[in-house]
C-alpha cells in the first residue's frame, strides 16, 4: 500500500480529499440553489411571479365600464375626461368583486385637493381661492363633477 | 525529503497513544456517518421544498398572468412636469395599492414642490434660492407654501419614483442577488432572500428604495408588477388625474402610443445623469435645480 505507482500515500489521500470537498460542494449547490434561479440573470426567477400574484386594489377604469358605461360617456365629454373613476370614488376592487361594497364616501371640499389656489400649480388648472369665491356649504351646490363645465 | 520526514514521525509516536488520541475526537467511522447523514439531509430537504412547491401549485389559485413573457416588454414611465398639479393622489394610491407602511419616511413615490424665489436685488444671479419640500411625501396633498407669492418667482411639483435605471448602483450593491432588473426593465427585490442589509438603500442615488419596518426587508416601486402583467396601468398612473404620468411598453407600443407621443413632442431629461446609472423614467419640462 505504501507506494504504489510510485505516488506517497499522504498525496493521494490529500487529492481524495480535495475531491470530496469539491464533490460535497457541487451535491450542496445542486440541492440549495433555488429551481428558478439563472432562469433570467442572477436572481430567482420565480420572484416575479410572486411579484405579479399580488392582489389588486384598483380595478381601473375599463372594469367600472362593464356597468357604469353612461357615467363613463358623460364623464368624457367634459374637462374631468382625463380623470380615472378611481381618482375620486377610491380602490373599487372590492367593489368590482361584489357591487354590493360600496365605495367611499367622496367628503365636502376633496375638490380642494386639486383646486385650491396654490403658486405651485400650473395656470391652466381652474383654481379658487376660499377667500373670493362665491359662499356655499358645499361645491357641489353649483357644480356637478361629472360635468363640471356645466 | 518531506516524505521520509513523515514516515519517521509516524514510526516515533507509539501505537497506543496514537489510538488513545484519536478516540477522543472524530473517528473515521464519525466522520462518514456524519457525510452521510448530511447528504441525507439535503436531499430530504430538497424532496419537501419540491414537495411543498407541488402542493402550493395544487391548492393554491393564483390569477397570474398566464402567458406573460417579461423578454417580451420593455415599461417605462415618463413624467410631465407642466401637467402636475401636486394633488398627491398617485402617493395615496400607491400606499393603497401596494400596502406601504404609514409613516412619514415610507415611499414607493412621492411629490416634491420646488418653489424658486425671485433674485435679491443687486444679486449677480439670475434666481434667488431653491426652496424643496415634501410634507409627507405628499399623501395629503401639499398645504399653501411658506414663501410669500410675491417671493417666488417660480414654483411647480416634481413627482418621483425609481427611475429603473439601466446601470442600476442598487442591483450592483445588492451582496445576495436579492435585488435584480428584470428583463421588463422594472428592478425587483426578491423579499425571500433580501437579507436586509440595506446597502441598496444607501447605493439609491434618487432616495427611492426604504427598509420596511415589519419584514426588514428593502421595498421600492415596482412599477405595480402585479397590475402590468394583467395588463393594468400603475395605480399612481391610473388615477394621476392630468396625465402628468405616462407609462407605456417600448417594445409593443399601441396605435397613438402616449407614452411615443410625449418623447416626441417634448424635449427629455433624466434625474442626475452625471452619476452614470444611465436612468430611464423620463422628465418634460424640468427646471435646472430640479436634482
Amino acid at each position: 500500500m505504501a507506494r504504489k505507482n510510485g505516488i506517497p500515500p499522504q498525496l493521494v489521500r490529500l487529492v481524495l480529499v480535495t475531491l470530496a470537498i469539491i464533490a460535497l460542494y457541487f451535491t450542496a449547490r445542486y440541492f440549495m440553489t433555488p429551481e428558478t434561479f439563472g432562469q433570467f440573470g442572477f436572481y430567482r426567477g420565480a420572484s416575479l411571479n410572486e411579484h405579479a400574484t399580488r392582489p389588486l386594489s384598483f380595478a381601473g377604469k375599463e372594469s367600472c365600464r362593464n356597468c357604469h358605461e353612461e357615467a363613463l360617456q358623460l364623464v368624457s365629454q367634459f374637462e374631468h375626461k382625463t380623470l380615472s373613476c378611481e381618482t375620486c370614488h377610491g380602490p373599487a376592487m372590492s367593489h368590482v368583486i361584489d357591487p354590493e361594497t360600496p365605495l367611499v364616501k367622496i367628503e365636502d371640499g376633496s375638490c380642494l385637493r386639486c383646486h385650491r389656489s396654490d403658486p405651485s400649480r400650473p395656470s391652466w388648472l381652474a383654481q379658487i381661492s376660499l377667500d373670493d369665491h362665491y359662499e356655499s356649504d358645499s361645491c357641489t351646490d353649483c357644480h356637478t363633477p361629472h360635468q363640471p363645465n356645466e | 525529503m518531506i516524505t521520509t520526514r513523515v514516515i519517521a514521525v509516524r514510526i516515533v509516536i507509539p501505537p497506543t497513544n496514537r489510538t488513545n488520541k484519536v478516540k477522543s475526537s472524530i473517528t473515521r467511522r464519525k466522520l462518514i456517518s456524519l457525510t452521510g447523514k448530511a447528504l441525507a439531509g439535503f436531499v430530504s430537504l430538497a424532496t419537501a421544498r419540491k414537495a411543498k412547491g407541488a402542493v402550493r401549485k395544487f391548492m393554491v389559485k393564483t390569477p397570474a398572468p398566464k402567458g406573460y413573457d417579461p423578454t417580451k416588454h420593455k415599461w417605462l414611465m415618463a413624467f410631465d412636469i407642466e401637467q402636475c398639479i401636486g394633488c398627491g393622489m398617485c402617493v395615496q394610491a400607491c400606499e393603497l395599492e401596494n400596502k406601504v407602511p404609514p409613516g412619514p419616511t415610507y415611499f414607493r413615490t412621492w411629490i416634491e414642490r420646488y418653489v424658486i424665489k425671485r433674485r435679491k436685488p443687486g444679486s449677480s444671479r439670475a434666481r434667488g434660492e431653491t426652496q424643496v419640500d415634501s410634507p409627507s411625501g405628499g399623501i395629503n396633498g401639499f398645504p399653501p407654501t411658506s414663501v410669500p407669492r410675491e417671493e417666488i418667482l417660480k414654483s411647480f411639483y416634481v413627482p418621483k419614483l425609481c427611475n429603473l435605471c439601466v446601470d442600476s448602483p442598487c442591483v450592483q450593491a445588492c451582496p445576495v442577488g436579492a435585488t435584480f432588473d428584470a428583463p421588463d426593465g422594472v428592478v425587483l427585490v426578491d423579499p425571500n432572500y433580501c437579507i436586509g442589509c440595506g446597502f441598496c438603500i444607501q447605493a439609491c442615488p434618487y432616495g427611492c428604495r426604504f427598509m420596511h419596518p415589519e419584514t426588514g426587508t428593502a421595498e421600492k416601486c415596482t412599477l405595480c408588477y402585479h397590475r402590468i402583467t394583467r395588463s393594468l396601468l400603475p395605480a399612481c398612473v391610473e388615477v394621476c388625474p392630468t396625465e402628468a404620468r405616462i407609462f407605456g411598453d417600448l417594445k409593443n407600443p399601441v396605435d397613438d402610443d402616449p407614452l411615443m407621443q410625449f418623447i416626441e413632442k417634448n424635449k427629455v431629461q433624466t434625474l442626475k445623469p452625471h452619476l452614470g446609472t444611465s436612468p430611464r423614467v423620463l422628465y418634460a419640462g424640468m427646471d435646472k435645480e430640479v436634482r
